[in-house]
């Protein structure tokens, strides 16, 4: 499924594959909803919004982070964490098509919110949400407009999009001190966006689908978790291409070893996030906050999709991450990264499912989430692969060296 | 050390120098016994090859003897007032996993540091034979054995290496 390998060669096939797939997701994803069933297209719907829009803003994440604290390491993997970019767009269209769905994504829709309404309630959701990313985006795009400047002139454009900017800066050539500033600027932006934004994000969307619930931490956790995801669809993206014969781009083995390590680090940090919140809960053994976890981690059939994403986000990933040496395989990174994926898109479902289907016996995970999610990932790899054939130049590897600042 | 061989120590002024005479010697039959190095450095790192560090198993055991301890810390001083606070279990998972976390980290250090001191054998009370004070400052040494027969040969090594050579460890300035 996953070949951006010949992201060179045969790009204009590859695009086809992730046309494909978008196209046969977005089609099984219609005809449930329109003559199956609604709720469990939407529902599945949510969960890959919310799942691919965190990777690509996670991804997004390591390029303005690394860029803010001046690493001299990451080069060519904050160039190709900056492809995630090009998902922004479309994850914002997927958001205001969420809008059409609003009566099966949100289950307080017709319950007694005791006072809560005045928060929850669609239009003031949609408004701050949409707002919320725009802004996000807004400085994602903008930090990515001024870093390219950089970016290009030392590689010179030569994709469709590149030459269209170089040509505008050839045209009316930017003052440079104030584009670094800028950069900079737009850099830490968008890490302070994407605190409050995915915060909201996580409290609007995911904990306020069982409205009585609260955990303060929740906002924190999700954007920990968007981070996790993101920094191992990094992981896996300049591990496929470094191993890649058909393009220059090359990834050193001790840069493979830290984003590891800063990966490794996230897992723990996950763990934590997630324990912090479990901990006070149990000490404060109050039904109203223990229902939620008892739902989820104790009772059948949720409980056992619980250890699951349990083993799979934290203790697997943990016992294999401690080895120095794996940190530096780019094959066996992709299957341990791919599984801690799939374990936190588990861990979106375990969050949103029982809220959705109270009382039932068998998990309602099937071929409509499955779908859905191939779909999402069609446009999330098109998205990718269509910005690596606007600047083709990121991946000739003129970058061997790790030296921007 | 046996009769029939010599230690020679060549004195080296750069780091890059130290380096390059450490790489033509691991392809001579001259054993390098010993370097002294100023500052932490990648290059002789590179040069020596050395087997892996073992001080990451130190401090792997450490933090699991540490999870183990604090565990059984926070248990045992739980059954010795087995006092039951708003219907939790005395011994509760939940709250000692935390302690023994807190443990695993801090045996993992005492590990790590009781692995550091042993495997660079410290604390070492003698000045080894041969040391130049200058390795403190700003020069690097690289100690070779070689056959009594062979010490001017390896004199020769170490001075076309650019090295100043020093063979007895007598009359030197503290």
């Amino acid at each position: 499924m996953m070949q951006p390998s010949k992201v060179l060669s045969k790009p204009p096939r590859l695009m086809n594959i992730f046309y494909g797939l978008a196209t046969i997701g977005a089609l099984i994803f219609i005809a449930v909803a329109l003559i199956g069933n609604p709720g469990r297209a939407w529902q599945a719907y949510l969960l890959n919004f919310l799942f691919f829009s965190a990777i690509a803003q996670g991804a997004v994440l390591f390029s303005a982070l690394m860029h803010t604290v001046k690493a001299r390491w990451s080069g060519p993997l904050a160039d190709v964490a900056e492809s995630f970019a090009a998902f922004f767009p479309i994850s914002l269209a997927l958001f205001v098509i969420l809008f059409l769905g609003q009566q099966y994504v949100f289950p307080w829709l017709h319950e007694d919110l005791h006072g809560k309404e005045v928060w929850l309630n669609v239009p003031f959701l949609f408004g701050r949400d949409l707002a919320g990313l725009i802004l996000l985006y807004g400085f994602g795009l903008a930090f990515l407009y001024h870093r390219l400047y950089f970016t290009l002139k030392d590689l010179g454009a030569s994709g469709p999009v590149g030459r269209r900017l170089q040509a505008r800066w050839d045209r009316r050539p930017p003052d440079e001190a104030r584009m670094a500033a800028r950069t900079t600027v737009f850099g830490i932006l968008y890490l302070l966006a994407f605190a409050l934004v995915l915060s909201l994000v996580g409290y609007d969307l995911v904990m306020a689908a069982d409205p009585h619930w609260y955990s303060t931490l929740f906002g924190a956790y999700s954007f920990v978790k968007a981070i996790y995801i993101g920094f191992g669809a990094l992981i896996v993206l300049s591990a496929l291409l470094h191993m890649s014969e058909n393009n220059g781009y090359r990834v050193e083995e001790n840069q493979f070893h830290d984003i590891g390590k800063l990966f490794f680090a996230f897992c723990l940090v996950w763990a934590d996030f997630f324990y912090a919140q479990f901990v006070v809960i149990w000490y404060g053994n109050i039904p109203e906050e223990t229902a939620y976890i008892i739902e989820r981690t104790m009772a059948a059939p949720w409980n056992k999709l619980a250890w699951v994403v349990f083993i799979g986000c934290f203790v697997a990933p943990f016992l294999i991450l401690i080895n120095r040496k794996i940190k530096t395989v780019p094959k066996a990174m992709i299957v341990i990264c791919l599984g801690t994926m799939a374990g936190i898109w588990l861990e979106h479902y375990l969050l949103l499912g029982p809220a959705f289907n109270h009382h039932v016996h068998h998990l309602p995970l099937g071929w409509v989430e499955i779908a859905v999610a191939v779909g999402f990932f069609g446009l999330l790899a098109a998205a990718v692969t269509g910005y690596f054939k606007q600047f083709p130049e990121l991946l000739e590897g003129h970058r061997l060296k790790a030296k921007e600042v | 050390m046996t009769a029939d061989t010599i230690s020679i120590m060549g004195v080296f002024s750069s780091q890059r120098g130290a380096a390059d005479a450490i790489d033509r010697l691991r392809e001579t039959s001259w054993a390098i016994e010993r370097v002294h190095s100023p500052i932490p450095s990648h290059e002789i790192e590179e040069a020596l090859q050395p087997p892996k560090s073992k001080v990451g198993w130190f401090t792997l055991a450490g933090g699991i003897v540490g999870f183990f301890a604090g565990f059984s810390l926070a248990a045992f001083t739980a059954t010795r007032w087995s006092l039951i606070v708003s219907g939790k279990p005395v011994v509760a998972l939940v709250p000692f996993f935390i302690v023994g976390f807190e443990f695993t980290i801090l045996f993992a250090v005492f590990g790590n540091v009781l692995g550091l001191i042993s495997q660079a054998r410290l604390p070492r009370f003698e000045t080894p034979p041969l040391y130049d004070w200058r390795f403190s400052g700003d020069y690097f040494g690289v100690l070779a054995r070689c056959q009594t027969d062979e010490q001017e040969k390896l004199t020769r090594f170490f001075e076309e290496n650019g090295a100043e050579v020093k063979t007895d460890d007598g009359g030197e300035s503290p």
